[in-house]
């Protein structure tokens, strides 16, 4: 493993070049610090209290509902709204304008005017208008079979078939989350000034985590009214094993370049939780804990289902590491003095197997790493100081930005996308440059080529030459030089992809920023489009722990049924 | 209509992005924007003002030149403030090395109340900042005081034009690592619009969202569709979704 000397401590931690690099991030999974875990601590430890405050549907299960959430500081509601919508309206893609499903989680009160506002535009998404006592505004769609299969079977007094839940792994499925001032929302720098949802993303988790509630209730709701005193209730494991499900496309990924301290931050944050687990003694208590979590990680690698081909053939090694490293793990224990030799030793594995096991790392030591939950914010302002000569921003590209310099953008394949917005809701696009329509209106997320250029220009003047002398005749590189400095200077700093290249997988970043959130089950549908689930496993709100939930697993029972099931067919 | 910070300033982005400028950073103007809306003093009138010339206006850097007592002259050639002035106050902080005080002559410039987030700035930084400038509708005269510390600004407003040395396109900023006399300076103005008022609306348009003129925002949300690329059969692809 790469290390370099740090300030965490004393002790060493990772290089960026190897923490930022894109297929590293790409195979990133939910650690104790991910969002929804945070989330789920602090809303146990604090004692939230979640109820069903005014149900009002149709016996076929459409109008809405309002969850109230009770925190140590104030009241929210969850306003949820369902509406009958036709099969061919159900669409993942930004551009759909109907939705199974839509919601706001509103602060304060919900009196009848407010709510025959959010009844005239939560439905309408991004065509409507909301008052700023929104908070987040969302929306989901149906998995209809999963949807039709649970009521069915429940209406008639029946537990579903595992094997159709697990293909899935949720009810409803986001398709947008949206917080922080969008469409004349609050914005979080209000809401970091709150007790509550002062974490970034946080109000969006908790959203999500009452709607996963909601689901549930739903199902049980119509399956009553079907079925009548036949109907039961789902099995609590399964209820359990069901998520929220979400769909993200390209549109994600333009935010973690637009972000790049945020980025920065929670990336740096998890390093050094990560640090204070790799620079302390292995003791072997330890193992059973760790033997435990590597086969919970195996075992949700192995229950995956994935029409990805590639995704696949990524968990199919990673399970098989996983056997030998659980294998040897003992021994291994025996012969390292820190965590830090059993990293290096997986080093010889896949990139997800790496990091299943820095996962589980982290969760066996909540002591050291609980702390950092707190740390994931930040200031995102890039800031150039003054007194800064040529030779000092030179100096930072060499440092932290070789793979941008070092790559050679004359070259056509190091150019070949071009990043756009259309007109479709202004959904973030990918063009081939030279062949597609729309090259005179790229978006500058191309930071790897923009720290290239300005490598160059910086190298044909005077090294001592001031560095805001250079930028009076060069106006067009301040932006770049600001984001260099202030990045270079961080601790992880940028992710170290360029965007442009013919190769370069988006997915990655997508995959970055779900890990953060804390998803499971990654679902690729294209390069450019993964299905993941949040709250797969997560206790469910009558029975809320801070304890650990790491990599859903079906319930045993029901794992046994699905494989007695596929024995028979 | 209220609209939130983060809407305002992603509006803004992207309106200046789809101007395809050369000179100008879309973030801080977005900030600049922002930043005058939100106090109340009609950010996005004067960037839609700003964006009817700004894409015919030349797109070259600014020339500097030092003058005998030290300060600096700074020709914009008819551009917008917007675009150039953050390089300008680092050159000028640049230059204020070893000084305590400093003045920036802006001449052939637009737009000169976009200039009231960036010197905000410089508060920050431990300098006091005087900035005067005359226009050719009400108001007439405009001084912008903000002392070592501050967050907001004293301004001073009057319909009284005084030419002196002066167009009606410069600017005069004053650097200094002492504070201005206000009271001595601010003598003659009619309005004076205190920082406490400007302190108060900036802190509760976090609270209650930013009030803005609906044909304003109209207007600036139109703007910035002019990055957007029309749909194609390709740009459909692009997306990611399995199709």
């Amino acid at each position: 493993m790469d290390a370099r000397p740090s300030t965490c401590g004393g002790t060493y931690m990772r290089d960026p070049i190897t923490v930022m690099a894109p297929e590293r991030l790409g195979a990133m999974h939910q650690n104790r610090i991910s969002f929804v875990r945070t989330l789920i601590r602090k809303m146990a430890q604090q004692k939230w209290q979640v109820t069903k405050h005014d149900w009002q549907l149709s016996p076929q299960g459409f109008g809405h509902v309002i969850y109230k959430l009770t925190t140590l500081n104030h009241v929210y509601h969850l306003v949820i709204f369902c509406d009958e919508i036709a099969d061919e309206d159900r669409n993942d893609r930004v551009i759909a304008e109907k939705w199974d499903v839509t919601f706001a989680l509103v602060y304060g009160d919900v009196d009848v005017e407010l709510l025959g506002r959010l009844r005239a535009n939560v439905p309408l998404q991004e065509a409507g208008r909301n008052p700023n006592k929104v908070l987040v505004l969302a929306r989901a769609n149906k998995s209809v079979r999963v949807f039709e299969h649970l009521v069915s079977h429940l209406a008639k007094g029946q537990q579903p078939n595992a094997k159709e839940l697990a293909e899935v792994g949720y009810i409803l499925r986001t398709t947008a989350v949206y917080g922080n001032g969008k469409f004349g929302i609050a914005d979080f720098n209000w809401l970091e000034t709150t007790e509550d949802f002062n974490q970034s993303f946080s109000a969006q988790m908790c959203a999500v985590y009452i709607l996963r509630e909601f689901s549930l209730d739903w199902v049980h709701y119509i399956a009553n009214q079907q079925g009548g005193d036949k109907a039961v209730s789902l099995d609590i494991d399964l209820q359990r094993y069901l998520g929220i499900g979400n769909a993200t496309g390209l549109g994600m990924a333009p935010y973690l370049i637009n972000h790049p301290c945020v980025v920065d931050k929670w990336l740096s944050s998890r390093e050094s939780a990560l640090t204070a687990v790799l620079n302390t003694a292995v003791t072997i208590n330890k193992l059973e804990p760790l033997q435990h979590l590597l086969q919970k990680g195996l075992c949700h690698l192995d229950q995956i289902i994935t029409i990805n081909a590639h995704q696949d053939g990524l968990n199919t090694t990673a399970i098989g590491e996983l056997h030998d490293l659980l294998g040897k793990l003992e021994s291994l224990l025996l012969q390292s003095t820190t965590w830090h030799e059993l990293v290096d030793y997986s080093g010889q594995y896949s990139l997800e197997t790496q990091e299943i096991l820095l996962s589980c790392l982290m969760e066996i030591y909540p002591e050291l790493v609980d702390s950092y939950e707190t740390k994931m914010n930040c200031d995102e302002n890039l800031n150039l100081p003054s007194g800064k000569r040529i030779e000092d921003l030179i100096a930072v590209l060499e440092n932290r930005y070789r793979w941008a310099i070092d790559t050679d953008f004359k070259q056509p394949e190091n150019n070949y996308w071009f990043w756009y917005r259309s007109q479709d809701k202004e959904e973030p696009r990918l063009g081939v440059r030279g062949e597609e329509p729309g090259e005179d209106r790229e978006l500058p997320l191309d930071i790897g080529r923009q720290a290239y250029r300005l490598y160059h220009a910086l190298l044909i003047c005077k090294p001592n030459m001031q560095l805001a002398e250079f930028l009076v005749l060069h106006p067009q590189y301040r932006a770049i030089s600001r984001r260099v400095w202030t990045l270079g200077n961080k601790e992880m700093g940028e992710i170290q992809m360029n965007v442009l290249h013919k190769t370069a997988l988006p997915m990655h970043l997508l995959r970055c920023k779900l890990a953060v959130f804390g998803a499971t089950k990654f679902d690729p549908r294209s390069e450019r489009w993964v299905r993941v689930t949040f709250f797969q496993g997560a206790p469910l709100l009558n029975e809320i722990h801070d304890g650990e939930w790491l990599f859903p697993l079906l319930p045993s029972h029901s794992l046994n049924q699905a494989i007695a099931e596929g024995e028979a067919s | 209509m209220i609209v939130s910070h983060n809407e305002l300033t992603a509006v803004v982005n992207k309106a200046f992005l789809g101007m395809r400028r050369t000179c100008g950073e879309a973030d801080i103007i977005a900030n600049m924007v922002a930043g005058l809306q939100m106090v109340g003093l009609n950010g996005i009138g004067h960037f839609n003002n700003a964006a009817q010339f700004l894409t015919a206006e030349k797109d070259c850097p600014v020339d500097i030149f030092m003058t005998n007592e030290g300060g600096l002259v700074v020709d914009l050639h008819g551009c917008s403030l917007a675009c150039h002035l953050p390089v300008v106050i680092d050159y000028a902080i640049e230059k204020m090395v070893g000084k305590k005080h400093l003045t920036i002559e802006l001449k052939n410039c637009h737009n000169r109340w976009l200039a009231y987030n960036e010197l905000v700035k410089l508060a920050a930084k431990g300098l006091a900042c005087k900035a005067q400038w005359n226009n050719g509708s009400s108001p007439q005269n405009t001084l912008y005081i903000l002392n070592q510390g501050c967050v907001s600004p004293e301004l001073f407003l009057s319909d009284h034009l005084d030419l002196t040395g002066r167009t009606l396109h410069d600017m005069t900023i004053q650097l200094s690592v002492k504070n201005f006399d206000i009271a001595g300076y601010s003598a003659g103005y009619e309005r004076h619009i205190n920082s406490s008022a400007l302190n108060s609306a900036q802190r509760d348009t976090w609270y209650d969202g930013i009030l803005v003129d609906d044909a304003e925002w109209e207007k600036l949300k139109k703007t910035a569709t002019a990055l957007l690329v029309e749909n194609s059969e390709a740009s459909v692809k692009g997306a990611g979704e399995l199709v």
